[in-house]
């Protein structure tokens, strides 16, 4: 039965490496992901990754435990996203592949799915890319956190230190305007409903 | 109700029992916020299809070796003190003077200076080249004051420049042309002053050369002569010693 994350920290916190390095190997991939889609960018998001573990590791003494690793580890990650922000002074961007490889398509086809299912799922994660781009950050963090990381109302607000009503309210007028952005590219999901 | 908050919470099945019925309940009655549930689910299915990269990764965490205690005492000061040490040491040889005078940035390296020194200090030759620069040295630092005070001005009056005339950017202008022949003298005088602190720095290693080979001879005659009085010195001991037993022999006869 592998370890749970408090048993990993705990461990760690003794001087055990291999320890830390299983949650590293563990959160790695969220942690990119959340980086890679509040920045946008491929390696800046890599790097913001491998700086968010090495400040865990060095802060690791400091983790007192009230709130859970990951969430400790998405606060530090979304604090080195926002100073990539500030430094940068840009929006974030979406990135596209130039092109379509017919070959790398159908490796990431689940069994189900046609190759044109997948050239289609990909066109919209493209247009999702975009408009999430143009939102305002905090908006987008909060529709990131929901939606790919399954955080709950309160431990966004937590994360983020604000009410949990402004979670929701974010998180309403941020659909909201994805909803709009991505009618006026004309997917055929967000086709679906009113637009105002 | 048309409560926003309640109906983010309802998509995102974030509402109690009861909340959640009371919701379903208004929604059986009120079409425009029927329609906003299913266009929030919809935009939920779109977002599932923004995936990230897939990277290799392999990122961990190695223990580096702990530094030694001299490396976290080695200050920066130090560092520097060292350098002006080797400076001064350098200089010291080469006994290298730079000034700058009315006519321009003066370098003089080597023998020329060496000579007056050992001219006046006659009995001790290596005190000389020591000797020199610390009688110097007040009168090289107001010198170095003065060329940095006069390029510290050269500088400002060339940054100034963009703000300049017509007429004043033509004298500026003449100006950088004169700083640019400055520099290659400078930088002709540098190699010139290399140069002789080449020759100087072989010539010093020749002389020290030269005095250790004299002090190792004036060693070698002062051994020799120890090992030669004391050679004498066993050889009339050994003769008093014979003396002393002849003597006692002749007497132990008579007896």
């Amino acid at each position: 039965m592998p370890s749970t994350d408090e048993e990993l920290v705990a461990r760690s916190m003794g001087g055990d490496l291999d320890s830390f390095n299983q949650l590293v190997l563990r959160w790695e991939r969220p942690i990119y992901a959340l980086a890679y889609r509040v920045i946008g960018r491929e390696e800046d998001a890599r790097d913001v990754c491998q700086e968010t573990f090495l400040r865990a590791f060095r802060a690791l003494k400091g983790f007192k435990g009230q709130a859970k690793f990951s969430s400790w580890l998405y606060r530090i990650t979304l604090n080195l996203c926002r100073d990539w922000i500030r430094r940068e002074r840009r929006q974030p961007i979406a990135q596209a592949p130039e092109g379509v490889d017919l070959i790398e398509l159908a490796s990431e086809a689940t069994p189900s799915e046609s190759i044109e299912e997948l050239v289609a799922r990909r066109e919209i994660g493209r247009a999702v890319a975009r408009v999430m781009a143009e939102l305002p950050d905090e908006q987008r963090t909060a529709i990131i956190l929901k939606e790919y990381h399954g955080l709950t109302f309160q431990e966004i607000a937590d994360l983020l230190d604000c009410p949990l009503s402004t979670v929701k309210t974010r998180l309403y007028q941020g659909l909201t305007v994805l909803r709009k952005q991505l009618a006026r590219e004309g997917l055929p999901g967000a086709a679906r409903g009113p637009w105002k | 109700m048309c409560d926003k908050e309640r109906i983010v919470a309802y998509v995102y099945e974030e509402l109690d029992r009861a909340e959640r019925a009371q919701v379903e309940a208004h929604l059986k009655t009120c079409a425009e916020c029927r329609e906003e549930v299913a266009g929030l689910r919809s935009v939920r299915v779109d977002l599932a299809s923004w995936a990230p990269p897939q990277p290799e990764f392999g990122f961990h965490i190695v223990r580096d070796r702990k530094p030694t205690w001299r490396a976290w005492w080695t200050p920066a000061f130090g560092l520097a003190a060292a350098a002006v040490l080797v400076l001064a040491i350098a200089s010291a040889i080469a006994n290298v003077d730079v000034s700058y005078e009315t006519d321009g940035l003066h370098l003089r390296t080597g023998r020329g200076r060496v000579e007056t020194a050992v001219a006046t200090s006659a009995p001790a030759p290596s005190a000389a080249p020591v000797a020199a620069p610390a009688a110097a040295s007040t009168a090289k630092a107001d010198e170095m004051r003065a060329l940095l005070t006069s390029l510290a001005a050269r500088v400002g009056r060339l940054e100034s420049a963009p703000r300049a005339s017509g007429m004043q950017q033509a004298a500026l202008k003449s100006a950088r042309q004169g700083d640019a022949e400055i520099l290659r003298r400078v930088h002709d005088l540098l190699a010139q002053s290399e140069s002789k602190q080449h020759q100087e720095l072989a010539l010093r290693i020749a002389q020290v050369i030269r005095d250790v080979d004299a002090q190792r001879v004036a060693d070698l005659n002062r051994i020799q002569q120890g090992f030669g009085r004391l050679d004498a010195m066993t050889t009339q001991e050994a003769v008093a010693h014979r003396d002393l037993a002849n003597y006692l022999v002749a007497s132990s006869r008579q007896k």
